[in-house]
């Protein structure tokens, strides 16, 4: 297994580049940070419209979530990699495409963990930011999101480490991220799929578990900053002075 | 580019039969990965509580297929396992099961994984006096996870383990790339045949939601039935 | 009057956007795209010490680069997406063991044939399959969507045919015996067969011949054209048989013959 690495590391690593677009771990991960920055803030947008007040909103929201929610990754990728260029006209290169489905996928999940943190907040805080005379949206940017988002980083973090896993379906559409080089090399190769195989598993173990532990790691640094008594909490203080 | 978007291919018979076939499939696919992963996952859950060497074990398994990709996790069952073994062994495997045997065992020991972790949850919420009790009783080990631990951890544990079986479902889709007619499979080939794009994804879409749909409403009703009490 | 000018505009308009003249577009940008495989040797391929994109199809399109007055820029495609690839005008032809169908002649259009290939069955070596009537109730791979899998299904009619994404799935399906046979193109096949360190072997059998063509956006004549009058060149310089003998020639581990030099689209559409 040793040599395989010697020979493929590299395209493994980086896949073409420079020779050709970016690919290997190092486009498994460019898309999965794409995937969550983008999808950051049409999840903040799904999560406010679930619990708004007005009700086509919140039915809007709800009908999308259920919907991305109800059929499975591969199933958005092949409508935004061979639908979605018939009905529009646009084309895209395959990574692109897969992008744009992992960012309306998350856009539910994602979603739905800012809205457990936002119901998860105690509702005192709001109804303080309105009693200062804080509108609706200053009330969500300045008190609501902040603390809510910093409550969910453990819950950001593991929708990245699952993006990363996500991103394996992309080589089925041809996107030259990890999984679509280990095939390259299989088919270079021929007769060691095991090996080549064991060790793409093994590339996606060192990178989600590592994730992961760093994960662990913010969770108990909120939960710490989460135990501490409310009255030390700088945003009141602040508004108080 | 017209013909991609035509909706005539849903009327024949044949392309309607299809579907069906790969509907069956994923049922199929489901069920049996299902009640696999659902056993497996208790089993794993129990074992946590019989010693560190098992639960080191456990743990190890649980990290290994959380941390990889399901897709990856098919294509080393799939591909890599048989290299492995002696042509003696697979013949029989390969000429007798195929691309199914291997998905079923695939999703169902992923989501076992995921399963006795949501089990492992529910049993820390479970109080320890419920534990006590059942010994002071005078019932044995395994009887007490049987018949008083388990059933009050997976009620606990209830809206994960529907979430689990959603995630199950949605991951039989995954067969397709290891050559099984599932209900993707035929939507790809229905595609590639006849360039009806929009329609042939179309249905499996359609599908796909009714029966998650279904799911969630199953489990639903499972949570407002057991926590009545 | 107005009528007359406004009718002119119109048809002026009409023509400007009917045919967005792509030949005129890739000149413009100065590069050619062009799509082929990234995993099927000798046709399209990574070559593992250069990680460059390496085959005879690539060596093709740069040879219609050339002609173009063009740089070639390579995009991998898969077999399932080499015909949407080019209807949605993410690669500007496509150069990957396309076969010719009245089908796929309705999605896209075809240049002339540069080769033509017979689709043939691998088998094991040590296997009891020898013709195709051995194939009933048994089992083949194919890769999805292509001319192999179609043929296979219509010359196989009691065999099972599982399309599997790439070839090399397909391919260890068979090394593996999870089937019994894989029907896939000519080119391709001799790759597989010779690196099987001798288990796989050909039938005696062919499903078809294939005219393989490259495949460019319906209705863009001008670049039909250039491509056609490009293949032409090279059959006419020689230089189409010199990249032939380069992957499939006397040197090469395959030693394949090209029959049939480039033949027009005329010649065997009525087939």
């Amino acid at each position: 297994m040793l040599d395989i690495l010697e020979r493929f590391g590299l395209s493994l690593l980086i896949g073409q580049f420079p020779h050709g677009p970016l690919g290997g771990i190092a486009l498994t991960l460019a898309m999965s940070a794409t995937a969550l920055v983008l999808a950051f803030p049409l999840a903040i947008l799904v999560a406010l419209a679930r619990e708004a007040t007005w009700r086509p909103v919140r039915r809007a929201a709800a009908v999308y979530v259920y919907a991305v929610r109800g059929i499975p990754l591969l199933l958005l990728i092949f409508w935004a990699y061979f639908v979605l260029p018939l009905l529009t006209g646009l084309d895209a290169p395959a990574s692109v495409t897969v992008v744009a489905a992992l960012v309306v996928y998350q856009g539910a999940y994602l979603g739905e963990a800012i809205r457990g943190a936002i119901r998860a907040l105690p509702p005192g805080q709001a109804e303080a930011a309105r009693a200062l005379g804080l509108g609706y949206w200053r009330t969500i940017y300045w008190v609501i999101l902040p603390q809510a988002l910093f409550n969910c980083l453990p819950s950001i973090v593991n929708q990245f480490i699952l993006l990363v896993k996500d991103t394996s379906l992309a080589y089925i559409v041809g996107a030259h991220e990890a999984t679509f080089a280990a095939t390259q090399i299989n088919a270079q190769l021929l007769t060691k799929p095991l090996q080549v195989y064991v060790i793409l598993a093994g590339i996606y173990f060192l990178l989600c578990y590592t994730l992961s532990r760093l994960s662990r790691m913010l969770e108990r640094r909120v939960v710490r900053r989460r135990a501490r008594p409310a009255a030390s909490q700088p945003s009141f203080s602040e508004a108080s002075a | 580019m017209f013909t991609s978007t035509t909706f005539d291919i849903l009327w024949q018979r044949d392309v309607q039969l299809l579907f069906l076939d790969g509907l069956r499939v994923t049922l199929e696919l489901f069920a049996l990965s299902a009640v696999a992963a659902y056993a497996l996952g208790a089993l794993l859950a129990a074992l946590h509580f019989a010693g560190a060497f098992c639960s080191g074990l456990v743990q190890a398994f649980v990290g290994y297929h959380r941390n990889v990709p399901a897709i990856v996790q098919l294509m080393v069952w799939y591909f890599g396992v048989p290299q492995a073994f002696p042509a003696s062994w697979t013949g029989w495997t390969d000429a007798h099961l195929s691309g199914f045997f291997y998905a079923v065992v695939a999703l169902s020991l992923n989501a076992a994984a995921y399963i006795s972790e949501d089990l492992r949850s529910g049993f820390r919420a479970v109080s320890h006096g419920q534990y006590e009790a059942a010994r002071a009783l005078g019932l044995g080990y395994v009887a007490t996870l049987k018949l008083v631990l388990m059933p009050q951890a997976a009620r606990a544990a209830l809206p994960a383990l529907v979430n689990q079986a959603l995630s199950l479902f949605k991951a039989t889709s995954l067969a397709m790339a290891i050559g099984v007619a599932d209900v993707m499979y035929i939507a790809r080939q229905v595609d590639g045949a006849t360039y009806a794009t929009f329609a042939s994804y179309l249905v499996p879409t359609v599908l796909y939601l009714i029966c998650t749909l279904t799911l969630m409403a199953c489990g639903s009703w499972l949570h407002t039935r057991l926590s009545a009490r | 009057m107005k009528r007359l000018i406004s009718a002119i505009l119109f048809g002026l308009l009409m023509a400007g956007t009917a045919s967005a003249d792509q030949l005129a577009d890739i000149k413009a940008r100065n590069t050619l795209v062009c799509g082929v495989f990234g995993d099927l040797v000798p046709l399209g391929f990574e070559d593992p010490a250069t990680r460059k994109p390496v085959g005879f199809d690539v060596d093709i399109c740069s040879e219609i680069a050339g002609s173009l007055g063009v740089k070639l820029q390579i995009s991998t495609v898969s077999v399932a997406a080499r015909i949407p690839a080019v209807s949605a005008g993410r690669v500007d032809v496509v150069a990957a063991a396309l076969g010719y169908t009245p089908e796929r002649a309705k999605q896209i259009d075809f240049s002339s044939a540069y080769y033509q290939t017979p689709i043939p069955v691998l088998v094991k070596k040590d296997g009891p399959y020898r013709t195709f009537a051995d194939l009933r109730g048994k089992k083949v791979s194919a890769i999805r969507a292509s001319t192999p899998e179609l043929f296979a299904r219509q010359t196989l009619k009691n065999t099972e045919i599982i399309t599997f994404d790439d070839g090399p799935a397909a391919y260890l399906a068979l090394q593996q015996n999870k089937v019994q046979g894989m029907a896939i193109s000519q080119g391709a096949a001799v790759g597989f067969r010779n690196r099987s360190e001798g288990s796989i072997v050909f039938m005696n059998e062919v499903l078809h011949w294939e005219p393989e063509c490259i495949g460019v956006k319906k209705g863009e004549t001008a670049l039909l054209e250039a491509v056609n009058r490009a293949l032409d060149k090279l059959e006419s310089s020689g230089r189409l048989q010199q990249i032939w003998d380069k992957w499939f020639g006397p040197e090469t581990e395959y030693k394949l013959t090209r029959e049939r030099k480039v033949t027009s689209l005329a010649q065997f559409q009525s087939e």
